[in-house]
């Protein structure tokens, strides 16, 4: 008795695709002349440059201390104003609450252009503009997070039941009312949580916007690590380091909260 | 708060009183804060026109001369978050495995990996790029090491997630033929994580040209070089330009990937 021959094995395109991304890595490190090479040999320089930083010096801890408090204070605006624009845009950017359709769009391009900078872009730019200090990063960071978040609370009026907002339509609401009475109540949970997460994350955006001269504790780390001063480098990594830490546990344990 | 927020409407009508205490405290924090941000609402509306007239700075001629360079140093860009996305998949692949509570050799080995990740990615990428470029010197090495470093601690833990997802039926199925500890991971979860993965890896190479675009900032590379000295040296003809290159380029690539994930997922 002979048995019917095995169907053909299904090919697997697994291997041709690692191999594609495998090559591609190859050419682009080539390319952009990356020594990956030269890093594998200079293991033991990296390992004692490593340890510069092996012993922290908090001499200056109420400095960075202050300079943190600034960092901290430049996350809570921006994330306070980022707030604000995103309550504001949304309506405006969600489907179902738009005016009109050409408004719809025009304010969705609008976000999606200001989403697309970055941060420290807008942060250049507007210290350009108005000088140094900590306002120009308050008002990036609340800008770029103001438009993220005017994104995401669209997409969260969106997903609102159609009949809370035809219930206050019916009684004879025009767009601002139902926005105030059915949209921003409806959404009350999304807003609180989404807020918190774009907390979170301008206060890390916040740590480096003092490269540009738009305060914090940006400015102290570049100083440092330029004059070698990797000791004090290291105390101002390990407080930037345990703020965000703390930051983070605080914002994972509010946003269960709130859900 | 999330039983107060359901008791709405309260007796007296006003919001219950966790809420008003919460926006209260909120509203404290931020006074106490604004010193500090040096948020004041006149300095706020006059820089509004000092606004005003730099964006009248920008409305110039672009300078199309330097469309060639741009389209290099966008290219650099591109070839960054490309790296350190490579790296960072294959660097968190093993991560994953062990950060994830059921495929882990030991749970205080899920723990401890736990935490090295949360801290590879509590810092931005820009931090690492600093310290890495005084290790290494100037170039996009530094800015693929700072990216991949960062990336490893989102993607590792993305993956640690979706790792515990995961069905167990094959995971005792492969295991009941005297699977080995490596063959479970490799033809019982593997597979099931795979699709997600790939989505989460697009994510992150969003992520990181996004990243990629302002670390040029302190010498790692790329875009961010050119849009420091252009606003530096005043050059408002190539801003404009830049910022509408970063704009393509984020968009066109969060438009591919979301195509891309659509047919994976």
């Amino acid at each position: 008795m002979t048995l019917p021959p095995l169907p053909k094995k299904p090919f697997n395109p697994t291997p041709v695709w690692v191999a594609l991304v495998a090559a591609l890595f190859y050419v682009v490190a080539v390319e952009l002349d990356v020594g990956f090479g030269e890093l594998a040999w200079g293991a033991r320089d990296m390992v004692e440059f490593m340890s510069r930083f092996s012993s922290p010096d908090f001499s200056d801890i109420g400095r960075y201390a202050r300079l943190m408090g600034e960092t901290l204070a430049i996350g809570l605006w921006g994330t306070a104003l980022a707030v604000v624009i995103g309550m504001l845009a949304a309506p405006f950017a969600a489907r179902n609450l738009s005016p009109s359709p050409v408004v719809y769009r025009v304010t969705r391009e609008v976000l999606n252009l200001v989403r697309a900078m970055p941060d420290l872009l807008l942060a250049l730019i507007f210290v350009a503009a108005i000088g140094l200090g900590p306002l120009p990063g308050v008002l990036a960071l609340g800008l770029h997070t103001g438009a993220f978040l005017g994104k995401f609370y669209a997409e969260c009026l969106e997903r609102v039941d159609r009949g809370t907002y035809e219930a206050v339509r019916a009684s004879g609401a025009n767009f601002l009312q139902v926005t105030v009475w059915a949209g921003w109540p409806s959404i009350l949970q999304e807003l609180v949580s989404y807020a918190i997460y774009v907390l979170d994350r301008n206060v890390r955006m916040a740590v480096v916007l003092g490269l540009v001269g738009a305060g914090g504790v940006g400015i102290a780390l570049t100083t440092t690590l330029r004059l070698f001063e990797y000791n004090r480098a290291s105390a101002l990594i390990l407080v930037v380091l345990a703020t965000i830490l703390a930051i983070d546990y605080l914002s994972a344990w509010l946003r269960a909260k709130v859900r | 708060m999330a039983g107060t927020v359901a008791m709405w409407p309260t007796r007296s009508g006003w919001p219950p009183a966790g809420a008003l205490a919460a926006g209260a405290a909120i509203l404290a924090l931020l006074a106490v804060a604004a010193p500090a941000a040096e948020f004041d609402p006149v300095r706020v509306i006059d820089s509004l026109g000092a606004m005003a007239d730099f964006a009248g700075h920008l409305l110039v001629a672009p300078d199309w001369s330097y469309l060639p360079d741009l389209a290099t140093k966008m290219l650099e860009t591109l070839a960054m978050a490309f790296l350190a996305t490579v790296i960072a998949a294959v660097l968190s692949l093993p991560l994953g495995i062990l950060a994830a509570r059921n495929a882990t050799p030991h749970v205080a080995i899920s723990h401890l990996t736990r935490q090295l990740l949360s801290v590879m990615r509590a810092l931005p990428e820009l931090m690492w790029a600093l310290v890495f470029v005084s290790a290494v010197g100037l170039g996009p090495l530094p800015g693929v090491m700072a990216l991949a470093f960062v990336a490893t601690g989102f993607l590792g833990k993305f993956f640690a997630e979706t790792i515990e997802a995961v069905d167990t039926g094959p995971v005792e199925g492969v295991a009941a033929h005297g699977a080995g500890w490596l063959q479970v991971r490799r033809y019982a979860i593997l597979p099931q994580v795979a699709p997600d993965f790939i989505g989460i890896v697009l994510y992150i190479l969003d992520h990181n040209l996004r990243a990629a675009t302002v670390l040029g900032l302190v010498g790692a590379g790329g875009i961010g070089y050119d849009m420091v000295m252009s606003m530096r040296l005043f050059q408002y003809d190539r801003i404009g330009l830049i910022a509408l290159a970063i704009y393509v380029a984020v968009t066109v690539l969060d438009r591919a990937s979301d195509q891309l994930r659509r047919r994976v997922i």
